[in-house]
């Protein structure tokens, strides 16, 4: 782990696309995210402290055991970074001069290709069980406790909630449309072993997602992602999301015809890491959360 | 030729200037410097002890909720269990037993303790947290609301199985 979490922490920014966009999805989860950025920040909001000394003792314990990769911190955010990792220089270039500005895609169309219905949803299975899997990492329960992840669930809040917010919105209703968790489950089941093997976060990620080979592994991404669907239909109709509603709301920051939704998706895909935001500012809660308790 | 020379007199100027200010830019030692070069130059491990307790041994002796409490375990480590306490769906408390043989200073700060709650010594934290030293293991209460006090902290450090913890290895 070349950077620090204390750099992680401090860099993270507060402004662009990926805040921009989490914040216009705010009305899924009124109020729940606030992007709490910088360590020494973060020590004072998630323990209420402000002691100098005392906030200096729990960064410290948090370091030590952020450090230790015995305890699965640093997979988790690995995880977080790796299912995000795409090429953000298209993001890059759109935001060198557009921040607080709207984006028109439409010049950016030429330079984004959307991906067909089964990449789209290898993407967005894959990112669910590394929220799994960087969960039962962070909280110390075996890798495979999807039961355990699915109770969990239901107490996420603040940026951990956000980010299963943004999954559904970004990376299943805008580019599979409103009956992506039909979809996506129809996709597993025609995807063979040899197709997931060609995928490259998959390649990525492999190692850690429980399985001896691709076809068990399948299995168990076809596990996590039935086993949470609930949860998303319920999150889709207390809100009645639809792909329009999540535009409508979207478009503060990026102007895009209704006709054009895979764009968009393939555009938030490279122009956003909201993931790897949310990850990082969930780890460095949870680092703190223990570091406080064990001084 | 000459022009070809005079580029990379050029390219090695330029790249001898980056040098220069990158390694001259002065960089304030932050103040989390010294325990991010500890911790990386140890071999893993260095944080959490060895032979610390598992965090599901600590699970079973954490209070039962009751009287419209909620109990949600959070993590469980090697050396650590947390769970949170939640009143109305609200967050009101942390509950955590954590093991002190990863990080002994935790234990140290009781040798300063007057007071003692359940029979052992107790120390207030900041303004949140209260502790109980059980044997080498540590039970803490941090405060998430402000209507849950320190004295409720004390209560809630009673609820543990205390004698459960005290014979635990």
């Amino acid at each position: 782990m070349s950077k620090s979490i204390v750099d992680l922490v401090d860099q993270l920014p507060t402004g662009g696309l990926t805040i921009s966009m989490l914040k216009s999805l705010d009305f899924v989860a009124p109020g729940e995210w606030q992007n709490t950025v910088g360590f020494v920040n973060t020590i004072k909001t998630v323990t209420g402290e402000d002691d100098e000394d005392l906030i200096q003792q729990i960064g410290e314990r948090a370091i030590y055991l952020f450090n230790d990769k015995s305890q699965g911190y640093q997979t988790a955010l690995w995880l977080y970074q790796t299912v995000d990792g795409t090429d953000k220089a298209l993001g890059a270039a759109a935001l060198a001069n557009k921040v607080g500005e709207k984006i028109p895609l439409l010049g950016f169309l030429n330079s984004v290709t959307p991906k067909p219905d089964k990449a789209q949803t290898i993407d967005l299975t894959l990112k669910l069980v590394a929220e799994l899997v960087a969960f039962c990492q962070i909280n110390g329960i075996p890798g495979d406790s999807i039961g355990d992840f699915v109770a969990s669930l239901g107490e996420y809040s603040g940026e951990s909630l956000i980010r299963m917010v943004a999954l559904v919105c970004v990376d299943g209703l805008i580019p599979l449309g409103p009956d992506f968790i039909s979809k996506a489950i129809s996709g597993l089941n025609q995807t063979n072993p040899q197709e997931l093997e060609k995928n490259s976060t998959f390649q990525n990620i492999k190692d850690v997602i429980p399985g001896n080979n691709a076809g068990s592994k399948l299995n168990f991404i076809g596990e996590s992602f039935d086993s949470v669907k609930g949860w998303m239909n319920k999150l889709v109709s207390a809100n009645n999301l639809t792909p329009q509603k999540v535009v409508g709301n979207l478009q503060n920051f990026v102007d895009i015809a209704d006709d054009k939704l895979d764009y968009l998706a393939a555009f938030l895909d490279v122009a956003t890491n909201y993931y790897e935001h949310t990850g990082t500012q969930t780890l460095a809660r949870r680092l703190i959360e223990r570091a406080v308790a064990e001084i | 030729m000459i022009l070809q020379r005079g580029h990379r007199v050029v390219a090695a100027f330029l790249l001898s200037v980056v040098l220069l200010t990158t390694a001259c830019t002065p960089k304030a030692p932050g103040r989390f410097d010294q325990a991010q070069k500890e911790s990386t130059q140890q071999q893993k491990g260095q944080a959490v002890a060895k032979t610390a307790t598992q965090g599901s041994e600590f699970n079973k002796l954490f209070p039962k909720a009751s009287d419209g409490y909620q109990r949600v375990y959070t993590q469980e480590k090697k050396g650590f269990a947390e769970a949170k306490l939640k009143k109305g769906g609200k967050d009101i408390a942390l509950l955590s037993i954590s093991d002190t043989t990863s990080n002994s200073s935790a234990a140290a700060k009781f040798s300063k303790s007057t007071k003692k709650i359940g029979g052992y010594p107790a120390v207030e934290v900041g303004k949140t947290q209260t502790a109980i030293l059980v044997g080498k293991y540590q039970v803490k209460i941090l405060s998430r609301d402000s209507s849950f006090t320190a004295s409720d902290r004390a209560d809630w450090l009673e609820k543990f199985n205390l004698n459960g913890l005290a014979k635990l290895k």
